[in-house]
């Protein structure tokens, strides 16, 4: 793959052209674009690709791309954005053809669930696994971690410091938020820090 | 009650008796104990608890686990949307509350829990909570399919979002998901959970 991976252990939640805007003020090299239509900040959006910043999509909350091949040709191909997050190993595996990095997004709400989602993970394995909420990952991480080594990032309800930095302590890689206070806070923790 | 102004009322007399019943009774014991493998079912009906969560059992072999709970005083509640081998539809819902007879019926899905309403079963709501964005579109759904009780996942955002459901809707709420130690389970009952849900043995009373 030509396009970059993730080396911060921030990545900014995006929404909008206007939080996209802070983000790369701020210096950040990697975005997740994380609900909002895509569409409406395509042309920001693919100026930053080229310039060599990490876009990651969450394909189950951004609006306007279908999950199909089409959408994805779209992401690799035009847009040379560097990888998907999905709940879908399905959608994974074809974004993998794409030569996308895979995301398998992962929810943690009950021990039930976060075992049915741990299984879900397909070979080949995905360059990283995103559990939600993230606040759980102090709570759940021994039980990920008997089922799988990938890095870990954390997407959902991080608002605060320390909600970030219990995540990052917990051994998740990346931690994602949408609050540009953690952003200006957390600019320059690198992975594995 | 005037939420349920457009329920018939045999329905809403039925149902608000086995509700009013269950929160009785979670005054005293204020846990269910959820049930994630067969062979955790003895120790649950020989505990104090009130109700008992099935989650991912089979089915058409789920009848006989139900009536175990019954003849012991407690509720049976079937978590739909994992049950292996039922449709997730009204005739599914029919079939758990008609044939099988549970007490409730537990699903994040807005169109299940009306089939469980009409089906004169206590209808839980899960919210799913996995991010913010999550919490406005449950509210929305929780406020259209006015279950008889919403169930918050995973306790651990319980709270911090707590004060935004109660400003949305008044409804019964208890917690579930990673309730392993008995600090989370009173953490959560100090903040107004009418219970908690969890399957670790050792937090059935």
């Amino acid at each position: 793959m030509r396009t970059p991976g993730l080396s911060g252990a921030m990545l900014p939640a995006i929404r909008d052209s206007n939080t996209l805007h802070q983000a790369l003020d701020l210096g950040y090299r990697q975005l997740l674009v994380e609900r909002g239509s895509l569409l409406a900040m395509v042309g920001p959006l693919a100026g930053a690709a080229r310039q060599g910043v990490a876009i990651f999509v969450n394909l189950d909350a951004v609006e306007g791309l279908a999950a199909d091949s089409a959408a994805l040709a779209f992401l690799a191909t035009d847009l040379g954005f560097s990888g998907v997050l999905s709940v879908k190993p399905h959608l994974l595996r074809d974004a993998s053809r794409f030569r996308l990095r895979t995301v398998q997004r992962i929810h943690a709400l009950d021990s039930t669930g976060l075992e049915t989602g741990l299984n879900s993970v397909g070979q080949p394995a995905p360059y990283a696994i995103a559990i939600a909420p993230a606040v759980a990952i102090p709570q759940v991480m021994p039980t990920i971690r008997e089922s799988t080594n990938v890095p870990v990032w954390g997407t959902g309800f991080i608002t605060t410091t320390d909600q970030a930095a219990a995540v990052l302590a917990a051994g998740a890689d990346v931690v994602s938020s949408a609050e540009l206070k953690l952003w200006r806070e957390f600019r320059g923790a690198r992975i594995g820090d | 009650m005037a939420t349920r102004a457009m329920t018939p009322p045999a329905r809403a007399q039925a149902v608000d008796r086995s509700v009013a019943r269950l929160f009785e009774a979670f005054d005293r014991v204020p846990v269910a104990a959820v049930i994630r493998h067969a062979e955790d079912l003895p120790r649950a009906l020989a505990s104090q608890v009130p109700a008992i969560f099935f989650v991912r059992a089979p089915a058409f072999h789920l009848g006989p686990l139900v009536w175990a709970v019954q003849a012991r005083g407690k509720m049976a509640f079937v978590h739909i949307d994992l049950i292996a081998g039922l449709g997730k539809d009204r005739a599914g819902v029919a079939f758990l509350a008609r044939e099988i007879g549970v007490n409730g019926i537990i699903t994040s899905h807005s169109a299940l829990v009306a089939a469980a309403r009409a089906d004169r079963v206590i209808a839980v709501q899960r919210l799913l909570l996995y991010d913010d964005l999550g919490l406005h579109s449950a509210m929305t759904a929780v406020e259209h399919a006015r279950p008889d009780i919403v169930e918050v996942q995973p306790a651990v955002i319980f709270p911090l979002v707590v004060d935004q459901i109660r400003a949305r809707h008044p409804v019964p709420i208890i917690v579930g998901g990673f309730v392993t130690e008995p600090h989370q389970r009173e953490a959560a009952l100090e903040r107004g959970a009418r219970a908690v849900s969890t399957s670790t043995v050792s937090l059935w009373p």
